[in-house]
């Protein structure tokens, strides 16, 4: 495939220079253009530590290689022809090919790979990672890592297909697409050795998906109607659907093969009328009608591995029909019935169905049930913008959304979200906006009927909250060489009624970019963002065997403790593009840098005395902290020149190296098995282990356009 | 007397025939005055527009079908009289003589019945004073008229989405992998962020179509909104996670027993403790609940997303 591939495109790339000639001969009148352009990088690579996350999305091999891509494209009066390629022959490939004729139908055609690598040479002690059955040979499985399979952790999608567009029957319109995604590798799953209390086992599992995706849209557009419907289907087929693999914690039944289960296929329909229709007084109707199913079938397991052995469960149905029906309504009228006034009224309802099988799983003296999750979404609102005198323009919006969902503990909220803007663009090389946003989201809490700790928790997703955000961005451009932007974003979330969960989040984001020529001479660019998040959580440690719920009372076993993570991060480029000799010699310099510092202030609420004496002894309040929490740099550098010969070759060397630094208390000193037995113990693959890595890149680009 | 009459009439004549040839013929009622006579002046600017899109005739509704540069930039006359002073008498598309709304309103003349298009009014685009002209460059026959590709193109504007998908763990949007319209109506649409889908996650579900479920075990929040728990663009924690587990996932489940305990740099694979330290280090809760988007798995093993 790739090969085929390879020929087809260099054939087209190197042709159509070729045709360019030759279409210069033909007769003026035709108007038939040819353009294109054709690269090819040579370039050595040298790569140390973490290839994955070097080459997390991409295709740059270690040692020398050739990087060949370009564009063609071919039009006359009526026709045109359009293709695209890039590195070709590598992993991240991608071709693109569009034609048709000018005004009345058009047809794409594309192929993409999309690597994505995780981890390079992970370790397991099962034969054949990335099957569907995992297993060893000996009970206990052995822990001396040197004589455990090399594998790598990635996931590869190939997304073919095309479309057809039709506008030869203006107004009508017609539009079908069609597309297949393979994904195949190996992915970091996991599972419980014994459930609650083992081990932990990281299991290479099979990614073995195919997505197929068709879309037909028909439909009519002439002022002052629109009217379009469209129908999607897509299924997605997973060839495993479960990961069968021996469990080391099973010594007494070594035999057994214990079972995790994989995403089920399914299928999806989608069915979506939108319309539109001017009104009088510069007034449109919107309306979005959509209907949506998707559907799973599977066979549940009937038992499951314990140390003990099979434990089997009685079912009332050993066949899972899943079926999840959305419905979404949207009505929107906007309009500018006099020039300085614009307004939009808008209702937008949303319902998720979650019509599958019920079943009663009895498991020895346990019998529950599968909840069924549905929720329903009403959002209606309001916003008006006024152009005032010296160019000011304010708007205002109100939204209220209304969610009644099944959960147990908030099943209602009321989301209140009020916005002001500002915009000024009285100079002609400025532009300014003010922003704020505020939401009152209130929840309808029944947690407190509900036994442990929930009257006391409030999950962030709906709790109760107030979120005030201000925004301010500037756009300056007071030269025609010259233009800057800043933005800076304060968001602060304070959810009030929380006792336990995160309580309180903001965050602060700064945004620069500058771009400056001088003189056609030298062109410098850079920009700097910086964030910082703030995140407070409060938790209680509650005995399994005798939990004391109440947040108000400590004991040794059950008290609260509290979470305080901020992550500063920013980032940087400088830049500059120097025209040595315009047109003929330039020079490219660049230097990015980024980094990412977080922490976690942790407190246990006991007296020290208590706090040191907690299994294993000698906590304190400071030796508890994490100070390495997601922190990584990465470092960039560029030096680049380029000559042009003519205007239509060019000719470029240049040198790039890019180091990036990765510490994390998870990952802080990784043991493959840490401890065989317990909740110490676990069986790992090096997953995600230390991508650090660093690498030099010296390359020679020729370019040639047409 | 005699040559300098001659001379006289003579260069009369010229600059007659000149003033005939460039605009006394091509002169229509309307006040246009034909492609041509711009092209006398514009050169390059013509020249650029024969190369784009608009100057096809084969498309009925294009510029060259009509006026030409005067369809888009109004007829010409009163500019010629006024001898094209800084753009008098014609409209021109700068920050400077036109607001957005001229500018759009220009397009949507001819471009308002385009399927895509039709939902402009309600985009936040149009709310923050984007005219078409931010992206699209009417004269060049780049794929789209576009000014750049995606995604430098959007990130002039959106900063912050830029200093997003710079961070570790992030969507292949700098790779060029993904495109901003994959997910985004950038003319407007019904959807939240102008999302192109009628919810997060029949958006997500495009892509990660092995989220879809149905599962017989569901976890509500990520039913509802994969946003809950992700961030589209980029995050400093890997999977795009708004913060990490087992800290994430203690936000909601502080129930008896192991949800419950805190995981400090004593449970780490360098710390000191002597048991719980396989839900802190690695991957966490997710060593061991790694079906947390639903699982089809049996009894309580499903349950709790360990099978």
């Amino acid at each position: 495939m790739n090969t085929a591939i390879f020929i087809l495109t260099a054939i087209v790339l190197i042709s159509s220079p070729l045709c360019a000639s030759a279409e210069e001969k033909k007769p003026e009148e035709e108007k038939a253009v040819t353009t294109g352009n054709v690269s090819m990088t040579g370039q050595y690579t040298d790569i140390s530590g973490n290839r994955a996350k070097f080459n997390e999305y991409r295709d740059i091999r270690e040692g020398v290689g050739v990087y060949v891509g370009g564009e063609a494209g071919y039009e006359t009066e009526k026709y045109y022809l359009h293709g695209e390629a890039g590195n070709i022959g590598y992993r991240d490939q991608q071709y693109r090919f569009e034609g048709g004729q000018w005004g009345r139908f058009g047809l794409d055609l594309y192929y993409d790979q999309i690597p994505h690598n995780f981890t390079e040479d992970a370790k397991t002690f099962y034969s054949k990672p990335g099957s569907n059955r995992l297993t060893y040979p000996t009970q206990p499985p052995s822990t001396n890592i040197n004589t455990w399979n090399s594998f790598d952790y990635d996931v590869m999608r190939k997304r073919f297909g095309g479309g057809i567009k039709m506008d030869m029957l203006k107004p009508f319109f017609f539009n079908v697409s069609a597309n297949r995604e393979n994904r195949t590798g190996t992915y970091p799953f996991g599972a419980a050795g014994t459930t609650p209390g083992g081990i932990a086992i990281e299991l290479p599992a099979p990614i073995d998906y195919t997505t197929d995706a068709i879309t037909f849209q028909a439909g009519y557009s002439k002022n002052p109607l629109l009217m379009s419907l469209s129908y999607s289907y897509s299924t997605f087929d997973n060839d495993n659907n479960n990961l069968y693999f021996r469990n080391p914690s099973n010594a007494a039944t070594a035999a057994l093969t214990d079972t995790l289960t994989l995403p089920p296929d399914n299928t999806y329909h989608n069915l979506d009328f939108r319309g539109a229709v001017k009104l009088p007084m510069r007034t449109k109707f919107n309306v979005d009608l959509g209907v949506s199913q998707a559907k799973s079938d599977a066979s549940l397991l009937t038992s499951y591995v314990t140390t003990g052995g099979s434990t089997p469960i009685s079912l009332s149905s050993s066949t899972f029909n899943g079926k999840v029906e959305t419905q979404s309504y949207a009505f929107s009228l906007t309009s500018t019935p006099v020039s300085f006034m614009d307004g939009k009224i808008f209702y937008k309802y949303y319902e998720r169905n979650n019509k599958s099988d019920q079943i009663t799983t009895t498991d020895g003296a346990d019998i529950f049930t599968n909840p069924l999750f549905d929720y329903k979404k009403n959002k209606a609102g309001a916003e008006l913008g006024f152009r005032l005198p010296s160019n000011f323009y304010l708007s205002g919006a109100y939204t209220y959304t209304h969610v009644n969902r099944e959960r147990e503990d908030i099943p209602r909220n009321d989301d209140y979200l009020y916005n002001l803007g500002l915009r000024w663009s009285g100079l002609s090389f400025m532009v300014a906006r003010l922003g704020y946003e505020r939401l009152n989201r209130r929840a309808d809490f029944e947690g407190q009927d509900l036994g442990g700790a929930e009257p006391w928790i409030r999950r962030f997703d709906a709790a109760t909250q107030t979120r005030d955000t201000f925004k301010a961005i500037l756009d300056v451009f007071p030269l025609e060489n010259l233009n800057f932007s800043l933005g800076y974003k304060y968001k602060h979330s304070d959810y009030e009624d929380t006792i336990l969960g995160f309580q309180d989040m903001a965050g602060h984001e700064f945004n620069f970019d500058v771009d400056y020529l001088l003189a056609k001479k030298v062109r410098f660019y850079g920009n700097f963002d910086y964030e910082r998040a703030e995140e407070k959580q409060f938790q209680r440690t509650l005995n399994l065997t005798t939990p004391v719920y109440d947040p108000n009372i400590t004991t040794s076993t059950n008290y609260n403790w509290t979470a305080d993570q901020t992550n500063n991060s920013y980032g940087f480029t400088l830049g500059t593009d120097i025209y040595v000799v315009p047109k003929k010699w330039t020079l490219k310099l660049q230097y990015s840098y980024l980094k990412s510092n977080g922490n976690t202030d942790y407190a246990y609420l006991l007296n020290p005395a208590t706090l040191a004496g907690l299994a294993p002894g000698g906590r304190t309040q400071d030796n508890i902290d994490i100070e390495n929490w997601d922190d990584y740099s990465l470092r960039y550098y560029l030096a680049k020149i380029t000559y042009e010969p003519t205007a239509a070759l060019s000719c470029s060397i240049g040198y790039a190296y890019e180091k990036f630094i990765y510490d994390d208390a998870q990952y802080d000193g990784y043991q493959y098995v840490p401890a065989t037995t317990g909740t110490n113990g676990a069986y790992l693959t090096g997953a995600y282990k230390d991508p650090s890595y660093e690498a030099h890149i010296v390359f020679l680009n020729v370019s040639y356009k047409y | 007397m005699r040559k300098f009459l001659v001379s006289f009439f003579f260069f009369s004549f010229l600059v007659f025939l000149v003033n005939f040839l460039m605009s006394g013929d091509t002169r229509g009622s309307d006040g246009t005055v034909g492609v041509a006579t711009c092209k006398a002046c514009h050169s390059k600017h013509y020249e650029s527009y024969a190369g784009s899109i608009h100057a096809k005739k084969a498309i009925p509704t294009s510029p060259a079908s009509k006026d030409g540069c005067e369809s888009c930039h109004g007829p010409g006359a009163a500019h010629l009289e006024k001898m094209g002073a800084g753009g008098a008498g014609i409209f021109i598309f700068s920050k400077k003589l036109a607001d957005a709304e001229q500018k759009s309103a220009r397009c949507l003349s001819c471009h308002s019945e385009t399927p895509l298009i039709n939902f402009w009014d309600m985009g936040r685009h149009r709310a923050a004073g984007i005219s078409c002209d931010n992206c699209h460059t009417v004269h060049s026959g780049t794929p789209k008229n576009l000014k750049a590709r995606q995604p430098d193109l959007c990130l002039i504007c959106h900063l912050s989405i830029r200093a997003q998908q710079n961070k570790q763990s992030h969507h292949p949007i700098r790779e060029g992998k993904v495109k901003c319209t994959d997910c985004h109506d950038s003319h407007g649409g019904f959807g939240t962020k102008m999302i192109a889908a009628n919810s997060a996650n029949e958006l997500c579900y495009k892509c990660h179509a092995e989220k879809r479920g149905p599962f017989f075990w569901v976890h509500p929040p990520v039913e509802e909104n994969c946003l809950t728990c992700h961030v589209p663009h980029g995050s400093n924690h890997s999977k795009l996670l708004i913060d990490k587990p087992p800290k994430l996932c203690q936000a909601c489940h502080d129930a008896a027993g192991h949800p419950s305990a805190p995981y400090t740099s004593f449970e780490t694979f360098k710390g000191p403790a002597t048991g719980s330290k396989n839900r802190m280090f690695a991957r966490g809760c997710l060593n061991c609940h790694s079906n947390i988007h639903g699982s089809m798995g049996p009894s309580t093993r499903g349950q709790t997303f360990v099978r």
